[in-house]
């Protein structure tokens, strides 16, 4: 790097850009989008029901992965495992969660794309998220 | 959908991607692009060195090979890893790269999600 001259560009020191972060986080974490996102994640945690749904699901999403994997389950697997799905996604409070979550991330990428635009790297991608998170 | 940004968001994004763009790394990382991008030679090796991968990896599907492609692409990938102007837009791209985690680290802690995640658009 000490072949670059920087003496016409004032740099901001690592100090600066991390307290900006901070800062853009503490923005971040005051909007509407977030605190229903907060608020929607607690209300999940704290419902038993929906939470021994989600274990339901997940322990036969678990049990029938190898199946899953082959798209080898017969119908009757398919139809249990979709009733489980059912049983989770149609809760009320984890529709509420997955509404919350959905519109937090809208809101997340839409800061990642100008990010991403300004700095010419792909935020996401170059913090190491694949598709799969 | 558009999403509306409040002027406290916008500020602070405008400020965040100021400051980013302003760092030592990300200063480099521009200048060794722009070295890059002025560089014929340069951008003639990495396509070759892409072309002659591709080329492979066909042949290799048909099992192909031959011990003579495989040292040519050898010898490509010398010839790049030799090359001051591509090895230090790697390496200024890496550096970038790393200071960039350390700043949605930043962010993440505080929100106590990981930013990224949810700034990724891309689903399996």
């Amino acid at each position: 790097m000490n072949d670059f001259v920087f003496d016409d560009i004032e740099i901001a020191p690592p100090s600066v850009v991390k307290r900006t972060a901070r800062d853009f986080a503490a923005a971040l974490a005051e909007t509407t989008q977030f605190k229903a996102f907060e608020q929607a994640a607690d209300c999940f945690r704290q419902d038993q029901a929906a939470q021994q749904a989600m274990q339901a699901y997940e322990e036969k999403q678990i049990s029938w992965r190898a199946l899953l994997m082959l798209s080898a389950l017969s119908a009757e697997q398919q139809a249990e495992l979709d009733e489980l799905h059912s049983a989770f996604v149609n809760r009320p409070v984890v529709a509420e969660y997955f509404k919350a979550q959905t519109e937090f991330a809208i809101l997340c990428q839409t800061l990642g794309d100008a990010l991403s635009e300004s700095i010419g790297l792909n935020y996401a991608a170059a913090c190491g998220v694949s598709c799969c998170g | 959908m558009q999403t509306v940004l409040s002027s406290q968001l916008q500020e602070a994004t405008h400020l965040l991607i100021e400051n980013l763009v302003a760092s030592e790394v990300f200063i480099h990382y521009q200048r060794a692009q722009a070295h890059l991008n002025a560089d014929s030679e340069a951008h003639a090796l990495l396509d070759q060195l892409s072309q002659a991968q591709a080329d492979l990896r066909k042949k290799q599907v048909n099992g192909g090979i031959n011990q003579a492609e495989i040292d040519a692409l050898r010898e490509l990938q010398q010839k790049v890893q030799c090359n001051p102007i591509i090895m230090d837009d790697a390496q200024s791209q890496q550096e970038a790269i790393n200071f960039l985690r350390e700043i949605n680290d930043e962010i993440s802690q505080l929100l106590g999600i990981n930013f990224a995640t949810f700034a990724n658009h891309a689903t399996c």
